[in-house]
């Protein structure tokens, strides 16, 4: 009857002994209490007990909660940061090109380089400049490519046209594609053409002349420049290329933005 | 000029035009406005400023036979030499 009650927790076995002695001491004496009573006893015996087994498992199950919650935090932290240094590595591509724009780092073009600026801007009379132009073929190119003027004096702030001639004196129909260089090449990035003949395939019937031209400006910020101070003269330099059927033109060294 | 060995140096990044590319004028149409452009700069030393009304002109004749986009002189840099409409006070012009 009473063993069942003994045998159930296993921790407290030493517990136990002292109950068990205890339960026989009273049998001994002979003074046999009721089975109720002896049973009230024996729980008695055993919730103190339980009791303070179970204060024992709720000290270490805190701790390890105590545990499990800052690991948790401390995972949590982490895999924020995660998170933040991806999120980062996306949001790195636009902020460098706008860093570039701010600081004019490798000659990208100047934030307010838009069509609205050419109605508003007003030329900077005090400082001419002189604009050279040079044409060039490629060896294998056959037209007669030359500009109709060596050089234009011109002011930043106001629009400006240049001629530039092209001749195809052979007996087929030759199409040509070009590219342009501004020189020097910070003052490229105020070099600003509104519309011209390059980059775009032009088509010469034979024996055909044809003027070229190129309608550009400065930007009125070339003046407040402190690295342009000292350039007076900019050349333009077209060069065509021909362009066969299909053909994607490889021109080394340019990037096109 | 630009080779392909400038290897960390900055490079030249040549940039498309704002309006594109002009047609080829091939029947001569507009021939006229650009011989009276290149004897005025000839005849001005080559300094554009003094030859801008025969640029403009010379547009214009290119709108006019679809051979350019047709836009208002303004956004090509022309709001001086256009004519002022007649609200406009004359003290605000000479400025």
């Amino acid at each position: 009857m009473l063993l069942p009650l003994l045998l159930r927790p296993p921790l407290c076995l030493p517990q136990a002994s002292v109950v068990l002695t205890r339960c026989i001491r009273t049998l001994r004496c002979g003074a046999p209490r009721g089975l109720r009573s002896q049973a009230k006893d024996f729980l008695w015996r055993w919730r103190p007990q339980r009791l303070h087994s179970r204060g024992r498992s709720r000290k270490t199950q805190s701790q390890e909660e105590e545990w499990r919650n800052r690991n948790k935090t401390a995972l949590t932290y982490i895999a924020a940061a995660g998170v933040g240094m991806i999120g980062l590595a996306y949001a790195a591509v636009p902020l460098y090109r706008l860093y570039c724009q701010a600081t004019g780092l490798g000659g990208t073009a100047v934030a307010g380089h838009d069509m609205e600026q050419v109605a508003t801007m007003t030329p900077v009379k005090e400082r001419v400049i002189k604009v050279t132009f040079n044409a060039d073929t490629h060896a294998s190119m056959q037209w007669n490519f030359r500009p109709q003027q060596t050089e234009i004096f011109v002011v930043p702030g106001e629009t400006a046209l240049a001629f530039y001639r092209a001749k195809n004196p052979t007996d087929k129909p030759i199409i040509g594609i070009s590219t342009y260089n501004v020189v020097p090449f910070d003052a490229g990035q105020y070099f600003n053409k509104i519309q011209c003949f390059c980059f775009e395939e032009q088509r010469l019937n034979p024996h055909e002349e044809v003027d070229m031209p190129v309608f550009f400006y400065i930007d009125p910020e070339f003046d407040n420049d402190p690295r342009m101070a000292r350039v007076d003269t900019i050349t333009l330099s077209y060069t065509f290329f021909e362009a066969k059927e299909g053909q994607m033109l490889p021109l080394p060294g340019y990037s096109y933005s | 000029m630009s080779t392909a060995m400038n290897f960390g140096s900055k490079t030249f990044k040549p940039r498309p035009p704002d309006k594109g590319s002009f047609p080829l004028d091939h029947f001569g149409e507009c021939k006229a406005f650009k011989e009276k452009f290149m004897k005025c700069l000839r005849e001005n030393n080559y300094d554009n400023s003094m030859c801008r009304l025969q640029s403009k002109d010379y547009l214009e004749c290119r709108m006019d036979h679809q051979l350019m986009t047709k836009e208002p002189l303004e956004k090509l840099g022309f709001k001086d030499l256009m004519d002022p409409p007649p609200s406009q006070p004359l003290t605000q012009l000479q400025q």
